[in-house]
């Protein structure tokens, strides 16, 4: 009798199969040499919606690795980044956080996080002692919240009070030249979103005491279907909008809200306009949007931040995002402290860190500084404007005024009983 | 206007029954349970790699929730799309027992099963009485609205970002969850734990009550089953062993994130079941390393998982056709039946 | 909660007839796209997991197309005909091999789908969001229909979608065709016994299903900014609105996404952070009440 062939795979390819794999999986349990170079982890979002945070992170960092690594490295070990993908889920942040330190070897990380996946590598850094420079989360409690200080993390993304204050003080000074005291707010429904317009309408009313906030919207965060908040906002009748939709949501809401003719009825202050994705990207910007500053190569108005801007884009072939500025910070920084500290220990960096100010491009005053008592970035550029459509896109910024930010800020933390 | 008539999308599962109960007696079982304990126990000595420790507890979280899936889906026929709810609820539960109060763990452990069982109880008695994908479809409403209110709640909860500033972790009789080493030993004893007590059950007189509802619920009824109850009982059950795995979860990143609530999750539970095979008990625990091997492998080499995934998926839907304890089941089997082939 | 503006928005006439509008304006988008769901259910007893994919598919042909020629009528025929010709061929290929099996496996093959079409879409048009932008012809002022503002684009976008609606509401109950089709969801052996190709209507009918999401998309895509996973919001729309109004049910499908948008509108007015809880909590009640959603027929 005929033996018919069974369907499927072979026993023996089967086991090969199963040995090869068992080798590929156990690798990483397998511990590595340590090397003359020094690894940096760094878990970011490179896969589904919000992935271009990534990948402009990534370019940034591996633009300023590769010119510190041309100068010798860190302490004169080469910089070797370590950049893996968390797909936006806060408890892959922290396994891959976990990973990149106990598996990989990394000695230092930058986290390139959005929010929560920020909290969670936080805790990994709390629970490892790992040094740690948050880069792209903007949330002011990751660093103004007492109970999440920790010595060993650090944070160069912009804080969301500080842009408040500066967009909260330019837009009361329109409202009062217009006379706008009817407003109304659109923004998503997340902690970003709710922090931010918070804020922002904080220092809008106490600068323009007149000002009423008569709506407030709040859609999903990628909700593609904007229409039943523009209508809402429309019947309102509102003199101005604000709003701190980014990204694919600001062009969508764009888009949607142009048809209508929202943009001829009120002012609109949109503080993620001004980033070269959304500006490079929608096709009918309407004229006159205010918007704060995201990364803007024209602003701070040096030629070091025009040559870096056009590095980037030279290279990548695209424009640097907020995340891009941010992240290539965060190596400046780390060069220039291991350089002070003559190591490129994560203990005796953090202690030359704070407080350190860098020459920076993106500096208002062409220089940054790590501020000593809560670990977040200080004296970048802030400043807002109104966009066109065409390079330079905003023409005349209004830069914001660090010593009043600072002032603000510090009544702010007490107010929220973080001082 | 027409109506295109809709049939049920899901049959009752036609998985062959894999009996091994003939091998095994609850002793056995329990002598299988403390030599794997004892085993996971040693690892730490034996090796110094955290990361091993760290994919144990992983493995630990996601085993207990995907063969508590398994209980109901498997066993009992009952196709769940919203089972991560409780692996939800039993992450934010512990988290914010924790942080809110300042009860020792193991009470806190049991308060958060306690509130679980009374949630599952609820949604459970409002969802088993309806029928293959419509019960899928309400279990997943009500995970859908529980992870609406998990976001919304924001005073509460932390809304998207979670319960932030970690998880305390008072030391209770010697052992202290925040020392890595103990917290895979005490991950270790709830997997071990939680596997051998849902054996128990799955080969109890009740499981094979589960097992009879399977296959043909109207006959159970005729010989007098309560089915409602049945099925009740068991998704409370099973609801408690996601929970467990929820809690593990939370330990591991200190904190909870509205994700744990959301379908995905159950999504991920759903691939476990059918990479690791539904028709033995161990196959969700393989499927769960499976996919976790996978996940952490693919990541490592390439920003592409989806597509790696998405190929992966369809080799087993499509290719093999089931699991991968179910293949080797059959192919012991055949082995066993000697020469010939299959004809 | 908001329930002062709710309820203000009640007794003015005005707001009524806008939130009304807007309600009826985002339902009838809402159909359009899980319309295709519904007959796909409905016919082939599969549940229809990569909708949101051809929805996707739909706008980046759009939009591509629209950016190679500038004509909106050449972008939304290969929008749709793309996505036609790529609902014959996957479920030709793939979908025919899981029709027996049982729910599970029709699911993780669609999702193995989502996960490999999202992938495929971002390494060909890449991972930042695009925008088609209106066409010139639509850039115009809106309307004041009854004392509510309507675009004129989106006039547009209701007569698909209602046209969509007749046509198959007619094809499937008045035509000699749709008579076959419905047999074929009764009972394919016996019609395929009657000499008529079962594979070709499962296969055209998944085509029309895929080409509804597709034309959807690019429709949608003027106004909204296209990113590879766009699909997936979408999804589960259409899939809310389906199982509501019943699977399988064009009317079904009509009303539930009707209902859908005007909970949208109103609830956005008395909880604005709650909207989509409101939405997920109907979907509870009607679940609860009538499993087999509003006009679904329940087996027994």
């Amino acid at each position: 009798m005929t033996r018919t062939r069974r369907p499927g795979i072979s026993r023996r390819t089967t086991l090969a199969l199963m040995g090869t794999g068992a080798v590929t999986f156990a690798t990483p349990w397998v511990a590595r040499a340590q090397a003359k170079t020094i690894k940096i982890g760094m878990p970011t979002i490179l896969s589904g919606r919000v992935a271009q945070l990534g990948t402009s992170s990534r370019n940034a960092v591996m633009l300023e690795a590769d010119k510190v690594n041309a100068a010798g490295g860190l302490a004169g070990r080469q910089i070797e980044m370590v950049i893996r993908d968390s797909k936006g889920q806060p408890q892959e942040a922290a396994r891959v956080a976990r990973e990149l330190v106990n598996t990989d070897g990394c000695e230092l990380l930058i986290d390139a996080e959005a929010s929560s996946g920020a909290f969670a590598v936080h805790e990994v850094a709390r629970d490892l002692g790992v040094f740690c420079i948050h880069t792209n989360s903007e949330t002011s409690a990751l660093t103004a919240d007492p109970k999440q200080h920790i010595p060993n993390a650090f944070r160069t993304a912009r804080v969301g009070v500080h842009d408040s204050i500066v967009g909260g003080s330019y837009a009361a000074a329109i409202a009062k030249t217009k006379g706008l005291k009817k407003w109304a707010t659109c923004s998503p429904d997340y902690a970003y979103g709710r922090d931010t317009t918070g804020e922002f309408t904080l220092y809008l009313k106490r600068f323009a005491p007149d000002v009423e906030i008569i709506s407030e919207s709040w859609p999903k965060l990628f909700q593609p279907d904007y229409t039943e908040v523009v209508t809402k906002i429309l019947q309102a009748k509102p003199q101005a909008l604000y709003s701190c939709l980014w990204g694919g949501d600001l062009t969508s809401y764009i888009d949607q809200a142009n048809i209508y003719a929202m943009f001829g009825q009120m002012e609109v202050f949109a503080v993620n306009m001004a980033d070269y994705t959304a500006l490079t990207v929608v096709k009918n910007l309407p004229k006159g949007i205010h918007s704060g500053n995201r990364y803007i190569k024209t602003f701070p108005a040096t030629p070091e931040n025009a040559a870096w801007g056009d590095a980037y884009k030279a290279k990548y072939n695209e424009y640097p995002t907020n995340w891009s500025w941010e992240n290539a910070t965060a190596i400046m920084l780390l060069a220039e402290a291991s350089k002070k500290a003559d190591s490129a220990d994560g203990k005796k960096i953090a202690d030359v860190m704070r407080g350190l100010t860098i020459k920076c491009p993106f500096g208002a005053d062409g220089t940054v500084t790590m501020r000593a008592e809560d670990q977040t970035l200080i004296g970048y550029a802030i400043g807002w404007g109104t966009t066109i459509a065409q390079e330079p896109y905003v023409p005349d910024v209004h830069a914001g005024d660090w010593k009043t930010i600072l002032e603000l800020e510090a009544e702010w933390k007490k107010s929220k009983g973080y001082a | 206007m027409t109506e295109v008539q809709a049939e049920p999308a899901a049959e009752a599962l036609r998985a062959p029954r894999v009996e091994t109960k003939s091998l095994l007696s609850p002793y056995r079982d329990v002598l299988i349970a403390l030599t794997v304990f004892a085993i996971l126990a040693a690892l730490p000595a034996l090796s110094s790699s955290k990361a091993l420790l760290d994919f144990v507890i992983r493995c630990a979280a996601m085993g207990l929730f995907a063969t508590s899936l398994n209980l109901l889906v498997g066993y009992t026929g009952m196709i769940s799309f919203g089972h991560g709810m409780f692996f939800g609820l039993g992450a934010y539960g512990f988290g914010l027992i924790m942080q809110r109060t300042g009860m020792p763990v193991p009470l806190a452990f049991a308060a958060t099963l306690a509130t679980t069982a009374v949630v599952a109880t609820i949604i459970g008695s409002i969802c088993v009485r309806l029928k293959e994908i419509y019960f899928a479809f309400v279990t997943l409403a009500f995970q859908m609205l529980i992870h609406s209110t998990i976001l919304s709640w924001s005073s509460f909860t932390g809304g998207d970002q979670g319960l932030r500033g970690g998880i305390p972790r008072p030391v209770f009789l010697g052992i202290d969850l925040s020392n890595h080493v103990h917290l895979y030993i005490v991950s270790s004893a709830l997997l071990v734990i939680g596997l051998l007590a849902m054996r128990q059950i799955a080969q109890s007189p009740f499981g094979y009550t589960l097992r009879m509802i399977r296959d043909n619920a109207m006959r159970a009824r005729f010989i007098g089953i309560d089915v409602w109850r049945a099925k009740l009982t068991i998704f409370v059950l099973a609801a408690l062993f996601a929970c467990t795995g929820g809690m593990v979860m939370a330990l591991f990143v200190s904190g909870a994130y509205p994700e744990f609530a959301y379908w995905t999750i159950s999504g991920e539970g759903i691939f476990i079941n059918m990479l690791g095979g539904v028709t033995t008990f161990l196959g969700p625990i393989v499927g769960t390393v499976l996919l976790l091997l996978l996940n952490d492998t693919v990541t490592r080499l390439t920003e592409y998982y989806g597509i790696v995934l998405g190929i992966v998926i369809l080799f087993f839907a499509i290719g093999l056709k089931k699991g991968l304890m179910d293949f080797v089941v059959e192919w012991v089997a055949q082995r066993r039946g000697g020469a010939g082939g299959r004809g | 909660m908001d329930l002062d503006a709710l309820a203000g928005c009640f007794v003015s006439p005005a707001c009524l007839v806008t939130q009304t509008t807007s309600g009826l304006i985002i339902g009838m988008l809402l159909f359009l796209v899980a319309v295709g769901l519904t007959l796909i259910f409905g016919v082939l007893k599969v549940v229809n997991f990569t909708h949101g994919a051809f929805y996707m598919f739909g706008a980046y042909f759009a939009m591509t197309t629209y950016q190679f020629t500038g004509s909106f009528a050449l972008a939304m025929l290969c929008g749709a005909a793309g996505t036609a010709i790529l609902g014959i061929i996957f479920e030709r290929v793939f979908m025919s091999r899981v029709y027996g099996s049982d729910v599970l496996m029709q699911l993780l093959v669609c999702y193995a789908f989502v996960l490999i079409f999202d992938d495929v879409v971002r390494m060909i048009w890449g991972p930042e969001f695009r925008s088609m932008g209106m066409p010139t012809a639509f850039q115009v002022a809106p309307l004041f229909i009854a004392g509510g503002v309507v675009p004129p684009y989106y006039l547009l976008l209701i007569g698909v979608a209602l046209a969509a609606a007749i046509v198959l509401g007619v094809g499937l109950t008045r035509t000699r065709i749709g008579k076959v089709v419905r047999a074929a969801a009764h009972n394919p052996g016996m019609v395929s016994a009657l000499g008529i190709n079962t594979g070709l209507i499962y296969g055209g009918v998944f085509a029309l299903g895929g080409m509804l999401a597709g034309l959807a998309g690019a429709l949608a895509a003027p106004v909204r900014s296209l990113t590879p996973g766009m699909g997936f919001s979408v999804l589960i729309e259409s899939f809310i609105v389906t199982v509501i109004g019943g699977m399988g049910s064009i009317l079904g499908a009509l009303i539930g996404a009707l209902l859908i948008g005007l909970i949208r509108s109103f609830g956005s007015l008395g909880f604005p952070l709650f909207t989509e809880g409101l939405m997920y909590l109907f979907m509870v009640i009607v679940l609860v009440s009538r499993p087999a959603g509003l006009f679904g027929k329940e087996v027994a």
